[in-house]
Parts: structure tokens; sequence; C-alpha cells
């Protein structure tokens, strides 16, 4: 990830199609769109992985079907916790064969569909739910060497918990973290930086103006109508934060897209 | 092995009203899915397929748009699927709609198991598996929790109880019903459901099945809803948990997370 820092490549969130989506075909299209858009501009595109539980195809699936290049600094790929044991290698595998290398692995969201991944899937038998942490052991133990795996933090939930938890994190084989979408200076965040100095850290930047949607990550109530300058507060993330890397999510191909060229120099 | 499985288009949510006329549930306007219990009964199907060889063939009795459940079947992997649509189904209560698969299990022929999902969300009666058993002149076993041993010519089963489980076994062919223990459905794959898009599931009618119209639609049924009310409100269970603060966070998490609630 020093990489990606060294080189100004920013993460950029590319949504994949929801598996109950009824025009298929235009939403792969938009994908592709997209993925190739990262590409051309040297970005690294991040897949997410049924993202709020919401049932979505997979990265690795949807790069086979329309054959889209794989260059191994430029796709990352996240994996959570709720799949089948089955689902889960396939993935792996696929991931591997495919020479994607970069995983950011969370514990993530499930639903009535989305099956929470065993103890004994990950053969671990000291803990009761599965989470990032036997995740990371678990690909470590059965893919030594295969991958760059990096895990999330969150500077909105208790701190010291937090910190506990990436502290066994790191343990199972973290080697860079990506927050929470940061709109300011954070201070969780910048204890993270200096006690982990040798660790990437990538800051994720919201880039939706909807800053309201924040309300639930960051846990106090953002009213609908505050005012709110993504690219503004990109480039004061920046300023603040020069030595990290970024991760935009919920990114406007449209509106925004040509508009980060230059906020990184 | 030729196995068949029975499955259902049901409304998507739990606030379905229902028509104080006809005292039937209004679908339109309402997203469907698939029986969530009915994805249990073709994962099995694929599993044994995928174990003994044969195929698997899904069926589905509902109006055209039933087409999108079975199609959902197809992106799972089953080899496939038929519909039996017609205005002459229509009405049918669950002793015509178990008459109706059953005689399309009949024409699609040497049917060595018929796999149902233990019941439908929307009537709740867990009926049609077993009338399709009687339909059939076949034995059955309902809630089906696991499948231990299949021969050549017979299927051991689990069969769920509320303080435990019976052993049956019973000769081929065979209905069995199945409980969400049984396994763990899978997702459907990208080119799965690619696939399934291009699919064309025939579809069947009175005539295809050579249904006795008698036995069909409002005609055939003999069950009358006399009456529907709202359920009497459910007291909701209290479980406590005891320990010290932190076993107490670590087992809420955990029967949390176990429910898929986060």
């Amino acid at each position: 990830m020093l990489h990606h820092i060294r080189n100004k490549i920013y993460l950029v969130e590319v949504l994949p199609p929801k598996q109950d989506s009824e025009k298929l075909e235009k939403d792969l299209e938009k994908f592709s769109n997209k993925y190739t858009r990262v590409m051309e501009s040297g970005y690294c595109a991040c897949i997410t992985d049924n993202a709020m539980g919401l049932l979505s195809f997979q990265g690795p699936e949807i790069i086979e079907e329309l054959k889209l290049p794989v260059m191994p600094e430029q796709v990352m790929i996240h994996l959570n916790t709720f799949h089948r044991k089955d689902d889960l290698d396939n993935i792996l595998e696929s991931c591997k064969s495919k020479g994607i290398k970069y995983l950011l692995i969370i514990t993530g969201d499930g639903s009535d569909r989305l099956p929470k991944l065993r103890p004994s899937d990950v053969d671990t038998t000291d803990v009761e739910s599965v989470t990032s942490v036997e995740l990371l052991k678990y690909i470590n133990r059965e893919y030594p060497d295969s991958f760059v795996l990096g895990v999330a933090f969150n500077p909105y939930e208790p701190e010291e918990h937090e910190f506990e938890k990436m502290e066994r994190k790191i343990k199972a084989g973290a080697t860079f973290i990506i927050t929470q979408p940061l709109i300011e200076k954070n201070e969780v965040v910048d204890r993270l930086i200096k006690k982990y100095p040798e660790i990437p850290v990538v800051v994720e930047a919201w880039m939706s103006r909807k800053l309201y949607l924040l309300s639930e990550a960051v846990g106090y109530e953002i009213p609908e109508n505050k005012e709110f300058d993504p690219i503004s507060t990109l480039k004061m993330l920046h300023r603040l934060y020069p030595e990290c890397g970024i991760y935009l999510s919920l990114l406007g191909f449209k509106t925004q897209y040509h508009l980060i060229k230059d906020t990184w120099t | 092995m030729k196995i068949v499985v029975c499955i259902k288009q049901v409304p998507a949510t739990h606030d379905a009203k229902i028509d104080p006329e006809t005292k039937r549930i209004i679908r339109e306007g309402i997203k469907a899915i698939l029986n969530p219990f009915d994805n249990y009964a073709l994962e099995e199907g694929i599993q044994l397929r995928d174990q003994f060889g044969g195929e698997v063939i899904a069926i589905s009795m509902g109006p055209q748009k039933a087409e999108n459940s079975l199609r959902e079947a197809i992106s799972v992997g089953v080899d496939r699927a038929i519909l039996l649509s017609d205005r002459a189904f229509g009405g049918s209560d669950t002793w015509a709609t178990s008459y109706v698969l059953a005689k399309a299990i009949k024409k699609i022929g040497n049917v060595d198991l018929v796999i149902c999902g233990k019941q439908a969300i929307d009537g709740d009666t867990a009926q049609v598996g077993p009338g399709i058993a009687a339909h059939l002149d076949w034995l059955q076993a309902t809630y089906v929790m696991a499948v231990d041993e299949i021969s050549s010519s017979s299927i051991r089963v689990k069969r769920m109880h509320e303080d435990g489980y019976d052993v049956c076994e019973i000769p081929f062919p065979a209905v069995i019903t199945v409980v969400k223990d049984i396994n763990i459905p899978r997702v459907p794959s990208l080119k799965g459901v690619l696939a399934s898009k291009k699919y064309k599931i025939p579809v069947w009618k009175p005539d295809d099945i050579d249904a006795d119209k008698s036995k069909i639609g409002l005609d055939g049924s003999p069950t009358r809803v006399v009456k529907t009310q709202p359920p009497p409100f459910r007291h909701a269970s209290t479980k406590k948990i005891e320990g010290t603060p932190n076993d107490c966070a670590r087992s809420l998490l955990k029967e949390l997370r176990m429910r898929s609630i986060i």
C-alpha cells in the first residue's frame, strides 16, 4: 500500500451490481465503464462485498465474466465474513488466479440470504463467531504470501475497544488500514497513525454531497440540509494527512471524477 | 436420480393485505420473491444431484410472473424448470395445487424424489408437500433436517421434532419436505443469473398434464375460507443474558450476529 501512497494512487470504490437488479446488463456495462476508467487513470478499483448486507455480485466473477483486465496494483477486493465456506474459497482461488492481491478484510453486514462463516469453516475453535481477525488468520494460513491484507478502522467506535481490535487484526496479519470516512481532523486517527508508524493508513473521503447519510457511522445526527463540499474536504484531508492514502467512497463518476485529477499534488 | 423440486413465488412482505371479499392475499403491487424455505429444497436437490448424478427439475404453479422464481432456480444450478400456468389453475387451494403438481410430476416421469420447502410463507399451511405424496400415493417424510443415506432403493432422513428427531427410511419414489437446518443455500452466481435469463421456460397447461378440470381451480378446491383476521398480538420472548459486562456484551454480539442482525 506504500506504493499507492508514494505514487498518489487513489483507491476508488466501485459498487458491483445487485443480485436483484432488473437491468443487470445495463448495470454490468456501467460497472465495466467505471472499472475501466479507474484502470486508465492509474488508480485502484476497490470492489465492495455485499455492502450494507445487500446481495450483490462478487468482484472476481464480474471481472471474469466481463473479461476485464487485472493490473495487480490497481484492484482491491473487499471480503467479509458472510459467505458459505465453498464460496469463500472460490473467491480466494479466483482472486489468486487472476493476480488480484489486495484484499480488504472486514467483518461485514449480514442478511437473511447471506450465511455467516462458522468457526469450523475457518478451522478455528476458540471463538463463537467469525470476525475479520479469524478470516485474516485463515487466509494467511491457507494462502501464504498470496495476498496483501488490509483491515478497517472505525474512529467513531469506543476508542480503546477499537485499538484492542486493531492490535488483534495486526497480529493476525493485516498490513494496511483503511479508516471510516473522515470529514475533518480526527484525533483517534492521529493516534492510530502514531501507534503504527510502519503500517500504511488510508483515510476514507466521503464523496457524496449527502453528508447526513454518515450520521449512523459517526454516531451523531447530521442535519439533512447541512452543506458539504466533498472536493474541498478531499483537499483538506490531503493537507491534514499527507502521509496517508485516500479511499474515495461514493464518488460520482459523471460529476466528480474529472475534478479529482489535480487534488493530490 | 431424477429429482423434482416444487417451488412457489410468494409476496416479499409480511404486511401482505387480505382481500375482504375473497379472503385471499392481495398480490398486486407487492414485490414477489421465491418462498425462502424453497431455497433449502433447491439446495438439497442440487447437492444430491452433484453427489449421486442425475438431474434436478424445478416446477412451480402460478401466474406467468412466477417464472422469475424458476429463473432463480436455474441460476443456482437446477437443470430444467417448468411453469404450470393457466387461468384454470387460478383459485386452487392446497389440495388442488398438489393435484396439479402431482400430475406434472407424473408427466415428467421416472421421478425418484420430490423435495418441497416445509411450507410457503404466505399460506403457512405446510400441506402441499404431503398433498403431492397423497395424490401420487408415494411415501413421504416431512420436516426433514438431514439426509443421512441414499441407496438405489431408499432414502434415510432425520425428521425434526421440537425435542429431537426421528430417523426414517422410506423407499423411492418419495416426497420430502425440508427445514432450514438441512443446508446452507448457495447464492446465485453471475454466470448462473445470466444463463437463467436466456433459459426458455416451458409453460404447461391443464391439457399438457392431463388434468381433470373438476379437480383444479376453485371448483377443485374443497377449502372455503370463511373468515380471516389479524393474528393476536404476540408477546416477544425475552432472553436474559447474565454475567460480567464483558461477557454479556460478547453474548449479545454473538446472538445478534447469529441472527444476521449485525
